[in-house]
């Protein structure tokens, strides 16, 4: 749960001027979500992890450089993550892997998967506003391979409480993701 | 991806039509964002910032340091004023570009530096909102990325960079990101 009642934009602001308690709280919110776009970017589990390292280290170096009248703080974010990424596919001289022209593509179109990276970018981020009991009881709805019953077995707790735990779990990123509604 | 569950059965019957309607849609990117990845150990707190080192000088040095340096910075000045030919930077080169659906960009791209980077300026208006890549081309290929950079009104102005020696492509263009469309080239 977020613990720090600072914006993004707050955060970045603070970042630049050497506020090492608010690039803890950024890499708290945002290191999902970079990893998230790392993985899907190149694929390989370990250099996504250094592409992770080499984003926030560059958002440490530019924060001063972010301007909140030109753009949300996650649009900036997610732009430099990016950007590292490819810097460090560049660096290492290899292709990225879902920009190599001559690969198979078996799954989403460009656009779609272009549009995928930026959906799961807001919505990773989103989850991490939730509270703890409310985010472990969304990832195992959705991504856990359990029945709503199950889940209430394996938490130990009523049926009906896993309901409204969900429903006030998804009400809260409903008000998260407002932009994208 | 996950497999496709009934909003109903996660939260159950007793929801107003307009709330439903609501969380219907977070429903559905959640299940289209798919699963965040576990952080491994190394990544759950950030690593130490980058930070530079600093060796103070010593006491009696100081006042020595601070001359040198300023007649280092008014030499640098000088040979930086006289490279660049005056007081503002232009561009080397200023490129047009176009794309089918009217968009169009300008790419003025500024003298390269001692490391071989050559700084660019891209303005783009008529972009439909979204992320984008600017690339180099060599024989109609995407060749060599330059950076990405977002859409979401009418005209946008990024700082992008080109680390290569230029005269090795044949073009610029501009992708979404993580495809090969040409939504505008040179």
């Amino acid at each position: 749960m977020t613990t720090d009642a600072r914006t993004d934009e707050e955060l970045l602001a603070d970042v630049a001027g050497g506020d090492q308690i608010a690039f803890e709280e950024l890499h708290r919110r945002y290191a999902r979500s970079v990893l998230g776009i790392a993985l899907r970017r190149i694929g390989d589990r370990g250099r996504a992890e250094d592409a992770t390292q080499d984003t926030f280290a560059s958002i440490w170096r530019s924060a001063s450089r972010f301007d909140p009248a030109r753009g949300e703080a996650t649009s900036w974010l997610y732009t430099v993550a990016r950007n590292a990424i490819v810097d460090g596919l560049r660096r290492r001289r290899e292709p990225p892997v879902d920009d190599a022209p001559e690969m198979a593509a078996p799954g989403p179109g460009p656009d779609d998967a272009a549009e995928q990276s930026w959906v799961a970018w807001r919505v990773h981020r989103a989850l991490e506003v939730l509270p703890e009991q409310e985010r472990s009881l969304v990832e195992l709805a959705y991504w856990g391979g359990l029945s709503q019953s199950e889940i209430a077995d394996y938490l130990s707790i009523p049926l009906g409480t896993v309901k409204t735990r969900t429903r006030s779990a998804l009400s809260r990123l409903a008000d998260e993701l407002d932009g994208e509604l | 991806m996950a497999e496709h569950r009934d909003l109903r059965d996660l939260i159950g019957d007793d929801v107003e039509p307009e709330e439903l309607e609501r969380l219907e849609r977070v429903h559905a990117l959640l299940e289209q964002a798919g699963p965040p990845p576990e952080l491994p150990p190394s990544l759950v707190h950030a690593a130490e910032p980058p930070s530079a080192k600093v060796i103070p000088f010593p006491r009696r040095y100081r006042y020595t340091a601070i001359a040198a340096a300023a007649i280092a910075a008014v030499a640098l000045f000088g040979i930086g004023y006289l490279a660049a030919g005056g007081p503002d930077e232009k561009p080397v080169e200023t490129l047009a570009m176009r794309g089918e659906s009217g968009a169009s960009a300008q790419l003025a791209v500024f003298a390269k530096d001692h490391a071989g980077n050559w700084p660019m300026e891209l303005q783009v208006s008529g972009l439909a909102p979204g992320s984008y890549e600017l690339w180099l081309t060599r024989d109609g290929e995407l060749a060599a990325p330059c950076g990405g950079f977002l859409v979401a009104g009418d005209e946008t102005t990024v700082p992008l960079n080109a680390p290569f020696k230029l005269n090795e492509f044949d073009g610029w263009v501009v992708v979404p990101v993580g495809g090969d469309e040409r939504v505008l080239t040179t």
